[in-house]
């Protein structure tokens, strides 16, 4: 299962938007806000490049 | 916010992350977060020995290795370990495979996160934050 890109791109994610939602966060709010948000910009951000990457090398 | 302890102490306590994970933490009163800070670093590290990354070390053949090395030395005493005991060796023939890279990826990141560790106990210690 982990030799799957975009499990384990899901799940380096979450790793480190947990590490930093920790470290930073006191409050459970504030806890699950970081997490998406570090989720959202590293997940689609890494799926943009990805895209990027395919549609540059045709 | 926590009262602040002198200097020297700072430092001993904030270097206890090089053992373990976390370590510094708990004893500075944080345990819960501690407790969840070393599953995620621990469970970063499980994964990127699972994916076949491997522990770098100083005398690796090329610079972009031993900035690895580096960045996963900030692990501490399960780089020390891993590096003695053999595990994880770099492998070049393993090099060419799919998960290599992501491996490594996830191996430097524990390291990195434990140094981040490191300084966010400093800064608890010193009372800069709570």
């Amino acid at each position: 299962m982990l030799n799957d890109h975009f499990i384990t791109l899901v799940l380096f994610s979450l790793l480190v938007a947990c590490f930093f939602g920790v470290l930073n966060h006191r409050d459970l709010r504030g806890f699950f806000i970081s997490i998406a948000k570090t989720m959202g910009w590293m997940v689609l951000g890494s799926l943009a490049f990805a895209y990027l990457m395919l549609w540059t090398g045709r | 916010m926590a009262e602040p302890i002198p200097r020297w102490k700072a430092y001993a306590l904030s270097l206890l992350t090089l053992l373990v994970p976390g370590l510094s933490h708990w004893f500075l009163g944080k345990r819960r977060r501690a407790l969840l800070l070393f599953l995620i670093v621990a469970a970063t590290f499980v994964v990127g020995i699972a994916l076949k990354g491997a522990l770098f070390s100083f005398g690796a053949p090329n610079w972009l290795y031993r900035l690895g090395a580096i960045a996963e030395s900030g692990l501490g005493l399960p780089y020390l370990v891993g590096i003695l005991a053999s595990i994880a060796k770099l492998d070049p023939a393993e090099s060419a495979s799919l998960m290599f890279g992501y491996g490594n990826v996830f191996l430097v990141t524990s390291g990195l996160m434990n140094m981040l560790l490191i300084m966010d106990a400093f800064d608890i210690a010193v009372g800069r934050k709570d």
